[in-house]
């Protein structure tokens, strides 16, 4: 708490006291800087850890309370800003503020130049090593694994087919069984209830060979008397009987 | 599939072309064109990829694993992945992300499996290695032995320092600075987001450079 106020203090202090009690040597050393600049018309601004100003460079900032010559040191940095930013630093993939602040910090702490050039060095290093080349056989046994691969690939896409195949007859033999199930109990169940006849009984009744008096009354048109006689016995007599009234 | 390959390399789909003419436009051609040509039937192309990413993809698993005789085998099951599966790759992307990420997976499983078996490390097998088996010619014969044996000597040192980072640093340690990827195919390659690559990469080439400091001078 008294740290905060402490700091409140000296950041309004300096702002309205351009003539706030430096101690510039000290200061400098706190922030990893040398005392080399000129001291006339320099601003005196306290920077904050992790304070932002947003369209401000950034100062270098230690702790709280530092005081930065920020007209010196416009675009210097921390050191573990540096070290955020290096990995793009050496692959040239910073924006053009931030390479300048870059370089500046380089120029300015001798740690981070020699950590930079270490890095860059090594990398060289690296980059410079030979490529290794595949064996003379390399090619050979690629080629005969690339072979084995084919073959297998083959015969498991034809043993695939022949499953298939396999499968396919299967199902279609189910499905020709369960067809010729279902249509013959399809059939089953229309088809009509079957009709039990009774057995035929034969009458034998002796036909009556008399002449019936109504038909050889009828008879006397001249027509011959046979044909009717024959139609007579076909129809059975009793259609044709007649019997007198009384 | 075959009607698009044909439309991006015609002249590969006619089989009355002359060997030579196909291995020359093959040779010309894009990755993802030799990528077509292969899925529309042409087996040349095939050994086109091969010719072109055999010794990345053996350069790069071989520093990320150590062994040079197991980089081959792995180099060589990259290839036989690729062949069985390159009807699958996804076309809109990069073929050298694919087959690096391949490539990245099968290292390490490697690498894996050997942690399970502590008897194999690649300081042993670095230290190990026979003078016949090196599999780097660093030096210009021409130069004077004295010479020769520094470099050898910090050719060896690179390679111990390279062995010595972590995993998941050497992998992008490796493609960075050997194989030359951009940051998002590294990211694509080892499965993590951009700002993990960064971290990895700088804390990589600190580690490294605090080991390899010593032998710069």
């Amino acid at each position: 708490m008294t740290g905060v106020l402490v700091t409140r203090f000296l950041f309004v202090g300096s702002i309205l006291t351009p003539s706030f009690p430096r101690k510039r040597e000290s200061m400098l050393a706190i922030s990893g800087c040398d005392e080399s600049g000129e001291r006339a018309g320099s601003r005196w601004i306290p920077a904050f850890a992790g304070m932002t100003i947003s369209g401000l460079p950034a100062w270098p900032v230690d702790w709280p309370g530092t005081i930065i010559d920020a007209a010196r040191y416009p675009y210097s940095m921390r050191c573990s800003e540096f070290k955020d930013l290096h990995c793009s630093f050496v692959d040239d993939t910073l924006a053009g503020v931030e390479l300048v602040r870059m370089q500046r910090h380089i120029a300015e702490c001798a740690d981070c130049a020699r950590l930079d050039a270490c890095v860059r060095r090594s990398l060289m290093l690296v980059r410079n090593l030979p490529p290794i080349e595949p064996s003379a056989d390399f090619a050979f046994r690629l080629d005969a694994r690339l072979r084995e691969c084919r073959l297998s690939q083959a015969s498991v896409a034809g043993g695939r087919f022949r499953t298939v195949a396999a499968i396919g007859a299967i199902a279609s033999l189910i499905m020709l069984g369960y067809v010729a199930e279902t249509m013959r109990v399809a059939d089953q169940r229309h088809a009509l209830p079957e009709i039990v006849l009774p057995p035929a009984v034969a009458i034998a009744t002796p036909p009556d060979t008399t002449p019936v008096p109504s038909i050889v009354a009828s008879v006397s048109a001249g027509m011959p008397i046979w044909p009717a006689a024959l139609l007579v016995e076909q129809g059975g007599l009793q259609t044709v009987s007649y019997t007198q009234p009384r | 599939m075959a009607i698009a390959a044909r439309k991006t390399l015609p002249a590969l789909a006619h089989v009355e072309l002359v060997g030579s003419t196909v291995r020359e436009r093959l040779r010309t051609a894009e990755d993802s064109e030799v990528v077509s040509a292969f899925l529309s039937g042409e087996e040349r192309a095939f050994s086109e990829l091969v010719e072109r990413y055999q010794t990345r993809l053996l350069n790069f698993i071989y520093r990320t694993i150590g062994d040079r005789e197991k980089a081959e085998d792995l180099v060589q099951e990259v290839f036989i992945r690729v062949y069985r599966h390159l009807h699958r790759f996804d076309r809109s992307k990069k073929f050298s992300t694919w087959v690096y990420t391949i490539a990245s997976n099968l290292a390490k499983n490697e690498l894996r499996n050997r942690s399970r078996n502590p008897l194999v490390l690649f300081q042993t097998i670095t230290k190990n290695w026979q003078d016949e088996e090196r599999p780097l010619q660093f030096e210009d014969p021409g130069n004077r032995p004295d010479d020769l044996f520094r470099k050898r000597d910090i050719r060896e040192k690179v390679e111990e320092a390279v062995g010595q980072l972590p995993e998941h640093h050497r992998n992008v340690f490796v493609l960075r600075e050997l194989e030359g990827k951009s940051y998002e195919e590294i990211a694509e390659i080892t499965h993590t987001n951009l700002g993990t690559v960064k971290s990895r990469l700088n804390r990589a080439r600190n580690s490294f450079a605090e080991i390899i400091g010593p032998w710069l001078g």
